[in-house]
């Protein structure tokens, strides 16, 4: 491995990185905003608790009281939003490691060249890796650079850790679009795919935390988002088991997709 | 490896899909193609020539057979075999939105050479009149394939593999291409091109290789499979065509499908023109016209009776 496709994919990509992290830092400063007023706060608590927890639970909390606190409010509402915003840069990251070049022939030209289809989708699959970390990261300093400079009543790294732990989420959305992207071959079914795999999450994870019962239990626990709610990290009840499993699926994911694109034809 | 084969093919086939819906793109093809040669690749559209040359470059996997360059496996050593060739697509597809300097620059770079690569590029850009500083999506189909031709050739690779390379560039540029085939050629380097267009294969190769319908039919030295002696003649006359000429026509040995049409008559004739001037002068001729044959027809007199007489 050269690191020279790495390389290019970063200096190729760095608009986005920017673009990304200054729109979803520009959400996060918004969050904050709401986050400076306590009148405000208290607003939406108020208005929460006439809520039924189903719909509580789509707001990214499990107990109206965490909207009560500044990092509860920053926490719950901009971690669940930012955590779909990134689902789709994810899909979109995980279908320009093959998929695009694939389908404009452009993959033809690299693998005609001395590197092999592995080392390839490897740099590649990296490489959006690293974009989608240095998305993550800028969003996390523009938010908690907010904080501080609205001086909101929070604490910093409680905010930043759970901000960071949407990153898993991101390399599993990117890796199973990559995947789907290996094994069905036409991009267009691909984003179709992960279009439905990111919905179905997501109607997991909201129907799975209203309802109770074990199917619900499992609902939940297989649905991705259930993996990034950013309270745990408020209530100090961050298990890093869950990332770990996370993690492994990604690995899991992109074993599999690494194998399906070194043993099949390309571009047909 | 037969010695000084660079490309050695034993029973390659392709087929694709599965069942009732599998169809042959490539059929027990056995090939081989010397070090210094340019080997021409001639079939029309379908036949299977990119199929072999995705197989060569390992973009896809054979059914059957095998296929060695510089004596290795295309598939198990692919990454040292591509080290060593150049390849342009039929298809041509670069990244729209960056500059060819920068993906001569990319390319240079996953080649390992940068400096070296990149001087090349640029004499071979000056050679070519394309300018590297637009971006390719501002470039027009003739110089987007110039580029296509500089990256496939800027690292002076022992083998080049060259699918449809001229279509689309005028006229002036296919001719400074076929002069950079002969210096390639006169280096010692291989060129494998695939074409349907035959006044490109007489003008560079050596040999050529006819594909039809994923089956090699022929392989051959140019003069061979292009000296098919038979032209199509058009015959104008002021007035009418003479009255008995096309019956005396369908009757002289060399002249087949004759066909009359007011004052002109058109026919297929082979070997010498003098009996058909005597047998046209009872008539006031304005023009005659001929043609020369296509390359379907070349291919169907090669493969049927006319081969003998060719």
């Amino acid at each position: 491995m050269s690191g020279i496709v790495i390389g290019n994919t970063l200096r190729t990509s760095w608009k986005q990185i920017l673009y990304w992290g200054l729109g979803l830092g520009a959400l996060g400063l918004y969050i904050d905003f709401i986050a400076s007023s306590p009148d405000i706060i208290s607003g939406y608590a108020e208005l929460f608790k006439t809520m039924p927890p189903a719909m509580l639970k789509a707001f990214g909390a499990s107990d109206v009281a965490l909207f009560t606190t500044s990092e509860g409010w920053i926490v719950s509402i901009f971690v669940s939003e930012a955590a779909i915003f990134l689902s789709v840069f994810a899909v979109m990251a995980g279908l320009n490691i093959t998929a695009n070049d694939e389908q404009s022939g452009v993959m033809d030209v690299i693998l005609s060249l001395p590197i092999s289809r592995a080392a390839y989708i490897l740099e590649r699959w990296i490489g959006y890796a690293l974009i989608g970390l240095a998305i993550i990261l800028l969003t996390a300093a523009i938010t908690v650079g907010g904080m501080v400079g609205m001086n909101i009543e929070a604490p910093s790294d409680v905010v930043f850790a759970s901000i960071l732990n949407l990153y898993p989420s991101v390399l599993l959305v990117m890796t199973v679009t990559s995947l789907l992207a290996t094994v069905m071959r036409r991009r267009v079914v691909a984003i179709g795919l992960s279009a439905a795999f990111v919905i179905v999450s997501y109607l997991f994870n909201a129907i799975g935390a209203a309802a109770g019962g074990a199917a619900a239990d499992l609902m939940e626990r297989l649905s991705y988002f259930s993996y990034v709610h950013g309270e745990a990290f408020v209530l100090g009840t961050y298990d890093p088991a869950n990332t770990v499993l996370v993690l492994l699926a990604v690995a899991i994911g992109f074993g599999l997709s690494l194998r399906m694109f070194v043993s099949r034809d390309i571009g047909i | 490896m037969a010695s000084g084969s660079i490309i050695e093919i034993k029973g390659l086939s392709k087929t694709y899909g599965s069942g009732s819906k599998q169809t042959a793109a490539l059929s027990n093809l056995n090939l081989s193609v010397n070090q210094g040669e340019i080997f021409g690749y001639l079939g029309p559209n379908g036949a299977g020539k990119t199929t072999t040359i995705r197989l060569l470059l390992d973009l896809i996997r054979p059914s059957q057979g095998d296929a060695k360059i510089f004596g290795m496996d295309v598939r198990a050593e692919s990454v040292e075999i591509h080290r060593r060739i150049g390849f342009f697509p039929a298809e041509l597809s670069l990244w729209e939105g960056r500059t060819g300097d920068q993906i001569i620059h990319y390319v240079a770079s996953v080649r390992g050479d940068t400096r070296g690569i990149v001087k090349h590029a640029g004499e071979l850009a000056e050679r070519l009149d394309l300018d590297t500083t637009k971006r390719v999506r501002d470039l027009s189909s003739g110089n987007k394939r110039k580029l296509g031709l500089v990256i496939a050739m800027m690292h002076s690779p022992e083998l080049l593999i060259l699918d449809e390379p001229t279509g689309g560039l005028d006229p002036l540029v296919q001719q400074t291409f076929h002069t950079m085939m002969d210096e390639y050629r006169d280096k010692g380097k291989t060129v494998f091109l695939s074409s349907h267009i035959l006044s490109e294969v007489q003008a560079i190769c050596d040999r050529v290789g006819i594909l039809r319908d994923g089956e090699l039919k022929a392989v051959e030295s140019v003069e061979k499979i292009t000296n098919v002696e038979f032209n199509w003649v058009d015959v104008n006359f002021r007035d009418a065509v003479p009255a008995g000429l096309q019956q005396k026509l369908e009757n002289m040995p060399t002249i087949t499908d004759v066909s009359a049409n007011g004052a002109r008559v058109r026919m297929r004739m082979i070997g010498d023109f003098d009996p058909l001037l005597r047998a046209i002068s009872d008539g006031y001729v304005e023009s005659l016209h001929i043609e020369e044959p296509t390359l379907e027809e070349i291919f169907l007199a090669y493969y049927s009776g006319d081969k003998e007489t060719s």
